[in-house]
């Protein structure tokens, strides 16, 4: 875990190297008063200041064998990214399949993923959770939810 | 007189027919968030808020107010009959809650725990009517810099109080007051942080940001593993004996006013408030050896306390404009949207919405008290779906209420960018309250001190001219310092949040 916390002491002063280089691009100082580089300069240095000592206590604390890993199980991992894939595709295709194939099939990826209920269940709570939340939020709540940009679904009405 | 005349008027609003179905669907799906696992109130009320869109504002805050406190009922519920807390809040209940439930007395525990929640939250309310008129007229006094300081103290308290790392506390502030940069400069019109994105041009909605820290953050660590049954503990009939309601009389009493109190103050979470008015049950007890087993003190204390936590920290949001928890960050980012801004001038240039809301409180709370015992055997259902699927489900509900914030598939990828960031800071013990608290703040934070330098031509020592603003960041620089001297006098593992070995 030590390493994992240097690391992620690290990723914080680069982040917070990047906002001071950025912030200097702005305007830091006007005859008015502070611009707009002004404040994420200073909590950019204020970051990179406390990702320091957030280091240096990391790599002062001895390594723990007893504690709990940082990564999970593979299954665990595979989970994981399945579910950060399917959100990712999901945002990336709703545009153009609309959005109620989009989140029927996003519902019964991710039912089979996360659960282990019958295929009848994972097509009903599919067909509820995409056509019936699509039909629920536009009719009745004024959310309009993307149709699709293709010909052949549009038609059918989807 | 006057203050009752606006409760008065704010009762004819909360109770106008819209307003109280409104308030209706708000409780019922609070109690819902707060009995679901793995969806806490802040990611829930986030979540719920593109749904207020085509509301008033009046109707949207009564709703997403009624859906918070709701939540704090529903986490009772699987605390007693699952021994699982739905939020921290309820985290002490599990100890006496479920000791009863096992002993078939679950319906009694669940019965005296609404009336708590219900006596705490009108005890609070009622803190909040009294409070409203002299701390507004003391908030109408503050210019640019007594503000700007009084949100440095609000959220110092927040990050002190946040967990055992000040360090990781305040770079996750930091982060929080970053986020808020993003988009063009209120105030000189450039555009910053956008990485030529036309999106980011507005800024970062908060919506997907808090959903994806909290909603997709805690689903993504709950898939680590394979989802375990659950075991319900059996239901038993919901009226309390004679000698459990005796019992539970002065706890509920001494529980809301701790939780009213300590509601106060920014940064003390009602876990806080419960788990102090559980240790007060304990020191009045005669036999304090008996809790744990299944004392209804224990449930009767702790739930009022952490019902008039919730209420009264909406107490320094309403009168001077600052958010007390998370989730009240989210709530006062539901009023801005609306195009309120929360403090003291809202008293003034909205009183029907203000007292409209404040009214609501009460209604609420009966409502939930009305509604949630005859619904227990419904959440009970709820409860009994298995967790793979409910996360499915709370997944499309986060995609959905991701793009419903400005119709764009952009937002969506804002919270899986968040959701995955959440994932990792909660692997490394960051508190993530503070991120909230500065992302809402940020923007008035950044302006009042920008202001305030532009009055002072750019001198710091404008700060020290006024003695509330001096106050204030004397406070504020306490809470922050006080962890330092600790640091020397017990060590290192103060700052860092390590346990000692």
């Amino acid at each position: 875990m030590r390493r994992i916390h240097q690391a992620a002491a690290a990723c914080f002063m680069a982040f917070s190297a990047y906002i001071m280089w950025e912030s200097l691009g702005l305007e830091y100082y006007t005859e008015l008063g502070p611009g707009s580089g002004f404040f994420p300069f200073w909590l950019g240095a204020a970051l990179g200041a406390l990702a320091l000592a957030w280091l240096v206590q990391a790599s002062r604390l001895a390594g723990r064998p007893a504690e709990e890993a940082f990564l999970p199980a593979r299954q665990g991992i595979v989970r994981i990214l399945s579910l950060i894939a399917a959100v990712l595709i999901s945002a990336g295709v709703m545009n153009t399949l609309g959005f109620q194939v989009t989140m029927f099939v996003f519902l019964v990826f991710t039912l089979m993923v996360l659960g282990k209920q019958p295929i009848w269940l994972t097509a009903v709570i599919a067909l509820v959770g995409s056509v019936g939340v699509f039909h629920l939020f536009a009719g009745y709540l004024d959310v309009q939810l993307p149709a699709s940009s293709l010909a052949l679904l549009a038609s059918l009405g989807l | 007189m006057e203050t009752v005349q606006n409760l008065l008027m704010g009762f004819g609003v909360a109770l106008l027919p819209e307003n109280l179905l409104l308030a209706v669907i708000g409780s019922i799906l609070g109690t819902m968030i707060g009995v679901l696992p793995g969806l806490g109130p802040a990611a829930g009320t986030a979540m719920l808020i593109p749904l207020t869109f085509h509301l008033g504002p009046t109707g949207a805050i009564i709703m997403l107010t009624a859906l918070f406190y709701g939540t704090q009922y529903g986490g009772t519920i699987t605390s007693v009959l699952l021994n699982v807390p739905g939020e921290a809040a309820s985290a002490i209940t599990c100890l006496d809650g479920y000791a009863m439930a096992r002993q078939g007395r679950g319906g009694a525990a669940l019965s005296v725990a609404a009336v708590g929640s219900f006596v705490g939250g009108i005890v609070a309310t009622m803190a909040l009517v009294v409070a409203a008129g002299p701390l507004t007229a003391v908030a109408l006094q503050f210019g640019p810099v007594e503000f700007f300081s009084l949100i440095l103290l609000g959220i110092s308290l927040l990050m002190g109080l946040a967990g055992t790392s000040m360090i990781k506390a305040l770079m996750m502030g930091i982060f929080g007051l970053l986020l808020a940069m993003v988009g063009i400069d209120p105030i000189r019109g450039q555009p910053r942080f956008t990485f030529g994105l036309t999106e980011l041009l507005d800024g970062i909605s908060f919506v997907p940001i808090i959903m994806g820290l909290f909603g997709m953050g805690e689903i993504l660590a709950n898939a680590e593993k394979p989802f375990s049954e659950i075991v319900l503990a059996k239901m038993s009939s919901l009226v309390p004996s004679r000698q459990e309601i005796r019992d539970s009389v002065a706890p509920i009493l001494r529980g809301s006013l701790i939780g009213t109190a300590l509601g106060l103050v920014p940064g003390i979470t009602n876990s806080a408030s419960s788990f102090l008015a559980y240790i007060a049950e304990r020191k009045s007890s005669t036999h304090p050896e008996r809790f744990g087993t299944g004392m209804i003190q224990g449930v009767a204390g702790p739930e009022a306390a952490n019902n008039a936590h919730a209420n009264g920290a909406l107490i320094p949001l309403f009168t001077l404009g600052i958010p007390a928890s998370p989730t009240i960050a989210v709530i006062m980012g539901a009023f801005l949207m609306h195009g309120l801004v929360p403090g003291p001038f809202l008293f003034k240039e909205h009183p029907a919405v203000v007292w409209g809301v404040i009214a609501s409180f009460c209604v609420g709370n009966v409502i939930l008290l009305i509604l949630n015992l005859p619904l227990i055997g419904i959440w009970i259902q709820i409860l009994k779906i298995p967790y793979g699927i409910l996360s499915a489900i709370i997944l499309a509900f986060m995609i959905l209420g991701a793009y419903s914030v400005s119709n764009s598939t952009f937002d969506i990828l804002i919270m899986m960018v968040f959701g995955v960031l959440g994932y990792l800071l909660r692997k490394l013990d960051f508190p993530l309250a503070p991120v909230v608290l500065t992302l809402i703040l940020g923007p008035l934070m950044e302006r009042s001190l920008r202001q305030s330098l532009e009055i002072s031509q750019g001198s710091f020592l404008i700060f020290l001219k006024s003695p509330v603003a001096v106050v204030f960041l004397a406070a504020a620089a306490l809470v922050l310092i006080m962890p330092m001297f600790r640091f020397f006098r017990r060590g290192k593992n103060v700052l860092s949040g390590e346990e000692p070995a």
